[in-house]
């Protein structure tokens, strides 16, 4: 029975025009949206390049002039602001590069990387990289979002699955066939499952190969990337089961094509756009984080606190931290104004830290929220299957501002003993310098536990397909 | 005309009585309600935190001590951004933008801390705002209870009847469209009622302006009227209900949500924005190749002290009449702000760009119109941040020119010992931003009221056209 259905099946589909330009748009759409986010991927990529590129070469400049100096080729400049070899002066027009490197499948997905910077250089004087950072970008593109295979897949795949399949058990009965079918020696049910079966399979196929050869003509390694590539189809798959799942209860309902396309329509409705918008709204109404406009409030404190009690500050610090004071005394230290930079910090981050930390903490824990919520949408599961593969989650980012954090300590930890011993650079000192690779090791993903909820998802469309089924009075349907 | 309101009146009462109608409105009064009472309870605490983050910037202003006046600059204060009382129909860019600027002296900060990057990409999806109904939902509902119009007329048969009663098709689309129209202001209605009866309860009225919230209703009549123009053109165009449902909701997807997208992906492409460090790192040369009032040694600052010691005549900074520090701050200041005025401009000047390019794609999607003239009447729109930033950016010329005049005329040059006081900060009064008016932004969208206007017009026409080609077959 499954082969002749399988047999009838692609006949008719076969001579669908409509499947044909169904599927033809697909491929298109997929291919753009691929495209689209080569090109964003591409652009973020230059724009590191260019960051780094221009610190190694403003590093080697800088290197040859001290070298000059060390090999006596020239005389060190009688300024000492002009000294290449100043540690303050390096810093500050050498910053570090710390960048956020693309990851192979970002292009899959945007998230929440139009919203960061990629390229960040701290500055050492003050602290008021800790509380943030932002891209230049026009909010408009920010609210209208960017056309990604993400949304491809996520809002549009869905109407795909439903168009193929609204109407397969009520174009039946309307085209007077049902009877014969149900005359045969198999259950209306197994029959319509069958029929789904097939289609749902034909699409995978489709649709999977069109992901695939869009990868691969986007120049994405698919052998290197075979267990996140199989992860986000097999998500992708289970996103489309759960679809024919719903459009195989509606069928089951015995209604005509109209309603029943009415009717997923508005499933597509509460699952893609409502459900995610009524989270959204009412846990940032309901239970809102504090405002970062109040850690600016705190730091302002801090930071005024700390200017004005400097000298005491700096005379804590060093006896904090014997280890760091001036050895010798018949020098004035050239790094004055960063030796009392690094004191203040200390107490400025003391103070503002608790606040940070409160305002983290309800961050986290509003997220956490929101997280569970996920269960509630598949297409909410899914968006965050695509943007976990591309590293561009929000807990990617938040763990790039800590590693930009860390990484910056790391970097002052290496100039503070210098600068309070009052030393210059050498021109070997730059290989030395510590070196920022970026990292998702600590973002933690859990597609697998995903793809889990998903498979409910399926599992729950599957039983409810059965009750639906026992639940009818199929002589009444059929005639 | 009376056959008009007779069939008006009739698909009004057809439509009252299907269940999916009442469904589906039950549904959408109650999103609509709930998303308002949420939003306002949203922008009552976004305002109070506001209004405290302002009152603290001063406070901190004023309290900051005794110190040298250019270190008062330095110190500097902030600008928060106030939110508008209609943005609790349309909220627009606001959780896409910054909210308060830094304001010190060298500097021009962006603004910071927008509240999409504190939520998860689930946000990305949208919030159930006012505008989210407004843009998305009713115009659903239009092809919901419109899409049959005419193909149940002609499945059913009744289309041969009215042919022999002479009916006129134009009347009768007239009807249809009176019908569909009246209940959807129906729906709308209540929520400008609520919307006024909120607005007008906030204890900052002045700033309410109930002829902005009538254009902005004005302006999504308009939209969905264009809607029922559509959904009635392809009823009537279509040969059966299915296809008509089909093609509308195509025609839906395409411009609300792919067409936004596509010129979004577009734009960027044709005009990228510089990131955030290449720009940074564009004004750095522009300084460093200019007049720095921190290196009285630079070349630059040696020239300027000539010229000063031979306009006043006299041999030595000592003896000038002023500190010269003071001068050379501000004298440096007035040089960045040129910088920064110039790299603004190129800013601006791509966003306008980018701005075309939506206006163009407008011809595409009355969708595109309409979210830009709600986001401007609600003053949510990016010209009204950047209405904003250039206000706050005058005001931190004004306040850092205020510090380095102070002490250029009270001190003189080599003393530093020179401080100011709270006298001295409350010189400068605290920065107020109102937003512009009805009046300054209308003619700033006269081309997406044109292009609303064309969509409405030719859909409208096509309609006619329509009718008069109608076969009952």
């Amino acid at each position: 029975m499954f082969l002749n259905n399988l047999q009838h099946e692609l006949a008719t589909l076969g001579r669908d025009r409509w499947v044909f330009l169904v599927i033809a748009l697909f491929f298109g759409l997929t291919f753009y949206a691929l495209h689209n986010g080569a090109e964003m991927v591409a652009e973020r990529q230059q724009a590191i390049d260019k960051e780094v590129q221009r610190m190694d070469s403003l590093e080697t400049v800088r290197a040859e002039k001290i070298l000059a100096i060390e090999e006596n080729r020239e005389a060190p400049p009688e300024d000492s602001w002009r000294d290449p070899r100043d540690l303050w002066d390096m810093s500050y027009n050498t910053p570090r590069v710390i960048a956020m490197q693309p990851q192979s499948l970002t292009l899959i997905a945007t998230g929440q990387s139009d919203l960061f910077p990629h390229v960040v250089k701290p500055k050492l004087y003050e602290e008021s990289y800790r509380l943030g950072f932002s891209e230049l970008t026009n909010p408009v593109q920010l609210l209208f979002g960017t056309f990604d295979l993400a949304f491809v897949c996520i809002y549009l795949l869905p109407l795909l699955v439903l168009a193929l399949s609204y109407n397969v058990l009520s174009s039946a009965k309307e085209s007077g066939i049902l009877p014969v079918i149900a005359s045969q020696p198999v259950s209306l049910y197994g029959w319509l499952l069958q029929k789904l079966l097939i289609r749902f399979l034909l699409l995978s196929i489709i649709v999977s190969a069109t992901i695939l050869i869009g990868l691969g003509w986007q120049g994405v390694d698919l052998v290197d990337k075979l267990g996140s590539v199989s992860m986000l189809l097999g998500a992708l798959l289970l996103y489309m089961a759960f679809w024919f799942g719903i459009a195989f209860v509606v069928n089951l309902l015995g209604k005509p094509s109209g309603t029943n396309a009415i009717t997923l329509v508005a499933l597509w409705l509460a699952f893609v756009l409502f459900i995610p918008a009524i989270i959204t709204q009412t846990t940032t109404s309901l239970n809102p984080v504090p405002s970062r406009v109040n850690i600016i409030h705190e730091y302002r404190e801090a930071y005024t606190e700390a200017l004005n009690n400097m000298d005491k500050i700096m005379d804590t610090y060093l006896r904090d931290h014997p280890e760091l004071a001036v050895r010798d005394t018949s020098q004035a230290n050239r790094y004055g104004f960063m030796q009392r930079t690094f004191a203040s910090a200390g107490v400025i981050n003391a103070a503002v830290d608790p606040v940070l930390n409160d305002y983290n903490e309800a961050l986290e824990k509003q997220q956490a929220q929101v997280d569970q919520m996920t269960i509630l949408s598949p297409a909410l599961l899914l968006q965050k299957v695509f943007n976990q593969t591309a590293g561009t989650t929000a807990a990617h980012y938040t763990d790039f501002r800590q590693q930009i954090i860390d990484f910056t300590e790391t970097w002052k930890e290496y100039l503070k003993p210098r600068m309070f011993a009052n030393e210059l650079l050498a021109s070997t000192d730059f290989t030395a310098f510590p070196r920022y690779e970026y990292s998702t090791e600590r973002v933690s993903d859990n597609s697998g536990g995903l793809m889990l909820l998903l498979s409910v998802f399926v599992l729950i469309v599957g039983g409810l397909s059965f009750l639906v089924y026992r639940s009818r009075n199929w002589e009444l349907v059929v005639n | 005309m009376g056959h008009i309101i007779t069939i008006a009146l009739k698909e009004c009462k057809e439509i009252l009585r299907e269940r999916r109608f009442q469904w589906a409105s039950v549904i959408v009064s109650i999103l609509l309600i709930a998303s308002t009472l949420l939003s306002f309870q949203y922008y009552k605490s976004v305002k109070q935190q506001y209004e405290l983050a302002q009152d603290n910037a001063r406070q901190k202003w004023l309290g900051q001590g005794e110190r040298n006046p250019h270190s008062a600059a330095h110190f500097g204060t902030y600008a928060f951004k106030p939110r508008y009382p209609l943005s609790l129909i349309d909220s627009g860019i606001d959780k896409y933008a910054g909210v308060s600027i830094f304001l010190e002296a060298h500097s021009r900060n962006e603004a910071q801390y927008m509240a999409a990057q504190d939520q998860t990409g689930l946000s990305r999806f949208g919030d159930l705002t006012p505008d989210f109904i407004l843009l998305f939902i009713i115009p659903l509902l239009i092809i919901l209870l419109g899409f049959n119009s005419f193909t149940r007329e002609r499945e059913s048969g009744t289309l041969r009847l009215l042919k022999s009663q002479q009916v006129p098709f134009y009347a009768l689309a007239l009807g249809k469209w009176l019908g569909l129209f009246l209940l959807v202001l129906g729906l709308v209605l209540p929520l400008y009622g609520l919307a006024w009866l909120l607005l007008s309860n906030l204890s900052d009225y002045g700033q309410f302006n109930g002829g902005a919230l009538t254009s902005l209703f004005g302006v999504y009549l308009l939209y969905f009227m264009v809607f029922i123009n559509l959904t009635l053109l392809v009823s009537l165009l279509a040969k059966k209900s299915n296809v008509a449902f089909v093609s509308l909701l195509g025609i839906w997807m395409i411009a609300c949500l792919v067409i936004p997208k596509f010129t979004t992906s577009l734009a960027n492409q044709l005009h990228p924005y510089p990131t955030q460090s290449a720009f940074v790192e564009n004004i750095k040369a522009d300084k460093q190749a200019g007049l720095d009032g921190h290196a009285p040694w630079s070349e630059k600052a040696k020239q300027l002290e000539a010229e000063t010691l031979e306009k006043y005549n006299v041999s030595s900074l000592e003896d000038l009449p002023f500190n010269w520090s003071g001068f050379l701050m501000q004298e440096s200041e007035k040089a960045d702000a040129e910088i920064y005025f110039k790299h603004y401009a190129l800013l601006k000047n791509i966003y306008q760009e980018q701005t075309d390019v939506y206006q163009t794609a407008a011809a595409l999607s009355p969708f595109l119109p309409t979210r830009f003239l709600s986001m401007a009447i609600s003053r949510t729109d990016y010209h009204s941040h950047w209405n904003f930033a250039d206000a706050a950016e005058k005001y931190r010329i004004e306040l850092v020119g205020a510090m380095n005049g102070d002490l250029m005329e009270n001190s003189r040059t080599g003393d530093w010992s020179y401080k100011g006081d709270e006298e001295v900060w409350a010189s400068v009064p605290a920065f107020s931003y109102e937003p512009p008016t009805l009046s300054a932004i209308m003619p700033l969208h006269a081309s997406n009221f044109l292009v609303l206007g064309f969509w409405l017009l030719a859909t409208a026409l096509g309609v006619l056209l329509a009718t008069r080609q109608l076969t009952v077959v």
